[in-house]
């Protein structure tokens, strides 16, 4: 299990499920800072379970630069074969009903369960 | 939509309107220090639109649209912010402001700052390409483009958001400075509806 943490976020992969767990509210200065999440999330694309999931339930605020990393992420998972990613998402959460469906645009094949 | 003056930059203010202006000298620390005020400052300024909402013995009337609509101004207040911190021009003294004005049927949220004259006709590039095309097709194309590079690019995505996921209208101002020929003060107004949160009467 990896951890990456900030002053009011904290995200965790979980290798044997493929899963992303983001937990508060992330908005760091641009694709720099990006880089280390972007990095853990491109790990599940190296030995995948499917569906590689991104459990964002908690993640109550995300900038225009974190929603470009995940952007990035969901287009190199596209690009490899055979890999299914789901989006695990919040009705509470403003954002995510508004700003998931971008992803859904560039990964067609992509699921979000909005519960 | 965009119009080419932002609504309520021309230093006129109604009486029957509630806003609230925060003003930054970006000279008085570097930009990491100053990065968390963005979200301190968006956050308020969520909070505080929420207060002029109307309460139905003592809780939130139509809570679930409030919520969205504090959600925007903060989303909207940040990217704004973040715009104006990173593109500020730092050696003029012209302070970064921000501008939140509620009226009966919207919020706009305004940011000012200071730019190079580069800087501003590159921002002045995207402004007319953004109204030559359409907003969903260009985020996505600059989110395919991002993708293959790792560079950061005056991508402008923020804006491209507000627009998709917010319905934002936005409209900018340049303005000449006498004093200074290398820069310019520029502002960046997005006005969001309120539907159904004032209730029947909005």
């Amino acid at each position: 299990m990896k951890n990456i943490h900030g002053e009011s976020f904290e995200i965790r992969l979980e290798e044997k499920s493929s899963t992303v767990l983001f937990k508060g509210a992330i908005r760091l200065c641009g694709t720099e800072d990006y880089a280390p999440i972007l990095d853990m999330l491109k790990e599940t694309l190296i030995n995948p379970t499917t569906p590689i999931v991104l459990d964002l339930r908690e993640l109550e605020f995300l900038n225009s630069s974190g929603i470009t990393m995940l952007s990035r992420f969901v287009i190199q998972a596209r690009d490899h074969a055979g890999i299914d990613v789901q989006v695990l998402a919040s009705e509470a959460v403003p954002w995510h009903a508004r700003s998931l469906k971008n992803l859904q645009r560039l990964m067609p094949s992509l699921s979000i369960r909005l519960t | 939509m965009m119009t080419s003056q932002p609504p309520g930059s021309n230093g006129e203010r109604s009486s029957e309107c509630e806003y609230l202006t925060l003003a930054f000298s970006p000279i008085s620390a570097p930009l990491r220090s100053r990065w968390r005020n963005n979200g301190l400052s968006a956050d308020f300024l969520g909070d505080y639109v929420t207060t002029f909402l109307p309460t139905r013995g003592g809780v939130p009337a139509f809570e679930g649209r409030q919520n969205e609509l504090k959600h925007a101004v903060t989303y909207v207040a940040n990217e704004l912010l973040e715009n104006a911190m990173k593109y500020h021009q730092p050696d003029v003294e012209i302070p970064i402001k921000i501008h939140l004005e509620l009226r009966s049927d919207h919020v706009t949220v305004s940011v000012s700052n200071g730019i190079s004259v580069v800087q501003a006709r590159r921002y002045q590039a995207f402004v007319e390409n953004l109204q030559q095309g359409d907003a969903s097709d260009l985020l996505m194309r600059q989110q395919e483009e991002s993708a293959k590079s790792s560079e950061s690019t005056l991508s402008c995505l923020g804006l491209l958001t507000m627009i998709t996921d917010y319905d934002a209208q936005l409209a900018w101002r340049f303005d000449a400075r006498p004093t200074q020929s290398d820069s310019m003060t520029v502002t960046t107004s997005a006005v969001l509806p309120l539907k159904d949160v004032l209730g029947a009467s909005a």
